[in-house]
């Protein structure tokens, strides 16, 4: 899933961004409850199929316009139930990264689980318009605006959250602690 | 400086010193750890088995049968039959699993065994209402998609959350309940206000407080963007859990000078019943505002909703009278244990007098498993949310109230103050 190369690097990512304001119900705004469960009743429950349904409650062609590593800027990301299928339909969407004032617990690590990077940063509405062009850098803490060239601070991710978006989120991390024996297989 | 109770659970679970928000630690459990159906089969949880890891204590996975109810479902049925296949292939004992006949809601299920101990970490598998366990003074959460590697490692990570304190001064009047007491406070602080924290309910208000209430109050954080809420433990809380389980535990409580990034001090004593209308959570209106709009449906269910005192609340209203020919009321009790309870003090007999359907116990309708709603219908409910196509149709609406007002609304067919039935 991930671009980067070695196992715990991320290169800085460049993309565009989309705004969206107000509050973002994982289940709603992010995508329907119901567009989820009927395809999971279809047996069509991937990254792709659930990816042409998100946000498409507040723009309908999003998944058609957002192209592949752009920014996903939100204001409060992730409201609502623990529903993971919100943070695959992003990605399906071909979102690197939703970047938000603030999200919602379950959702900020739901989505470190899936793979994909939310960074929170107060006060990015105000430095973000629609369409500005970006660059994350998470291990390093930055965001520039190369649009406007204003440049923001946030947190650097931990390595072992790093390692595990780099990994293309925890599953394949798992597989690959699996196959190198570091946990045990206590089936016979 | 003093800490929380959220912060001295999870110092503790973390094998640290002292934590402080925004840290990043690696914590384990030693309490059970529920999960449901085939949908739980996914974040990684299905590899367990295909890899051949197993999990890292069967003893301590339960699979409860509480989200499905006794429906004519094929695929629900598949769905409980890829859990038992996957129990045995990892080694999970029979007794651990819960069928229809002795399950219920697994956060009602779970908090009422008192799985989760005072001063611990709870995990459950899935569910963002599993912080209504944080009445029993655990740290109370949902691993959601990062099970897999919960249940391969018996590790998760956590970011320690904000701490934020609520105090609830008054009276509780006549017609209100937890439920309105959580909603008064969501519209005082908007849906951003507790973003990334852990609730901390405390005064007077919470003191009187039932088990099942607190169980319904805490179950509601998510939609204040905390992540869960808790309660020191006090005698109720202990005596409750001592009745249950033979588990040692040791209780945490917050320290007098805690540091807490936001304290709200709430009067309830002119508290009026709360509504929430369609579609949007946070939007929380007094009755007042809603009075007469026709519905019809009604379901009395769901963890916020379902407790024995909820089911007293609607009986009451209910006892001796028919609701309204328009309307299809759903009375689910949450669990087993209060089904039988309700029948005991005859609170099922006045529902069906009422002419309610009464379906064994399960979460089916909070999240449209059974009598969904169809288009157009319009639905007043003690579920936990609103959202288009939660119960069903994502043209049918959706009105949350306490269990009193979905009572007297189901007897009138239209949204109506209940305090005029008490």
């Amino acid at each position: 899933m991930t671009e980067n190369g070695k196992l715990g690097q991320m290169k800085p990512m460049r993309g565009n961004a989309w705004v969206f304001r107000g509050v973002l119900d994982v289940d709603w705004e992010i995508c329907g409850y119901r567009t989820y469960q009927g395809l999971q009743e279809k047996g069509m429950y991937t990254a792709e199929e659930i990816g042409k349904y998100c946000m498409v409650n507040l723009d309908p062609d999003f998944p058609k316009k957002v192209r592949k590593g752009d920014f996903i800027v939100g204001e409060f990301m992730g409201f609502g139930h623990d529903h993971d299928h919100a943070c695959l339909s992003i990605l399906g969407a071909g979102v690197a990264a939703v970047l938000c004032d603030t999200s919602a617990p379950c959702f900020f690590r739901n989505s470190i689980e899936r793979g994909l990077p939310v960074v929170e940063l107060v006060g990015i509405l105000d430095a973000v318009k629609q369409g500005d062009e970006l660059e994350v850098d998470l291990e390093n803490g930055r965001l520039s605006n190369i649009s406007s060239g204003v440049e923001l601070k946030f947190e650097p991710m931990p390595p072992f959250i790093i390692k595990k978006l780099a990994a293309g989120g925890m599953l394949p991390l798992l597989k690959a602690e699996v196959d190198a024996g570091r946990i045990p297989k206590r089936i016979k | 400086m003093g800490k929380t109770i959220t912060e001295k659970i999870l110092a503790k679970a973390a094998g640290r010193g002292e934590v402080s928000p925004g840290d990043y630690i690696e914590v384990g459990s030693r309490c059970p750890t529920p999960m449901g159906n085939a949908g739980s089969l996914r974040g990684g949880v299905e590899f367990c088995a295909e890899w051949k890891v197993g999990v890292f204590d069967p003893k301590l996975i339960r699979i409860i049968d509480g989200h499905l109810g006794a429906t004519a479902s094929h695929s629900a049925a598949r769905s409980r039959m890829r859990a038992r296949k996957w129990a045995k292939a990892v080694g999970i004992p029979q007794e651990n699993i819960y069928s229809l006949g002795r399950s219920g809601i697994e956060n009602m299920f779970s908090a009422e065994r008192a799985w989760a101990l005072p001063g611990e970490v709870y995990l459950q598998a899935v569910n963002g209402h599993s912080s209504g366990s944080g009445a029993l003074g655990a740290f109370a959460t949902t691993l959601s998609y990062g099970r897999g590697e919960y249940f391969m490692t018996g590790k998760t990570w956590m970011r320690v959350p904000r701490s934020i304190k609520i105090v609830v001064n008054g009276d509780l009047p006549a017609g209100t309940c937890a439920r309105d007491v959580f909603e008064h406070f969501l519209s005082r602080i908007g849906p951003t206000g507790a973003g990334g924290g852990a609730l901390e309910w405390t005064g007077p208000v919470i003191n009187d407080l039932s088990m099942g209430e607190r169980f319904s109050l805490c179950s509601l954080a998510l939609f204040t963007g905390a992540w869960t809420a808790i309660i020191n433990p006090d005698q109720k809380t202990l005596d409750y859990v001592r009745a249950r389980t033979n588990e040692n535990f040791e209780p945490q409580v917050s320290d007098p000078d805690a540091h807490y990034v936001k304290v709200f001090e709430l009067d309830v004593s002119r508290l009026a019943p709360q509504v929430v209308p369609p579609p949007k959570r946070h939007l929380v209106k007094s009755i007042k505002e809603l009075e007469g709009t026709a519905i019809d449906r009604g379901f009395i269910g769901s963890d916020a909703g379902s407790w024995i005192e909820h089911l007293r609340m609607a009986a009451r209203i209910l006892k001796g009278k028919k609701i309204h020919p328009r309307v299809v009321l759903n009375i689910t009790p949450g669990t087993t244990n209060i089904l039988r309870q309700a029948l005991d003090e005859g609170l099922i007999g006045a529902f069906i007098d009422a002419e309610c359907v009464v379906p064994i116990p399960n979460e089916g309708m909070e999240w449209g498993g059974n009598t969904p709603l169809s288009a157009d219908e319009v639905c007043i409910a003690s579920g936990q949310t609103n959202y288009p196509g939660r119960m069903g149709s994502e043209e049918a609406q959706i009105y949350l109230a306490n269990p009193m007002t979905v009572a007297a609304s189901c007897l009138e067919g239209q949204i109506t103050d209940p305090r005029k039935y008490l």
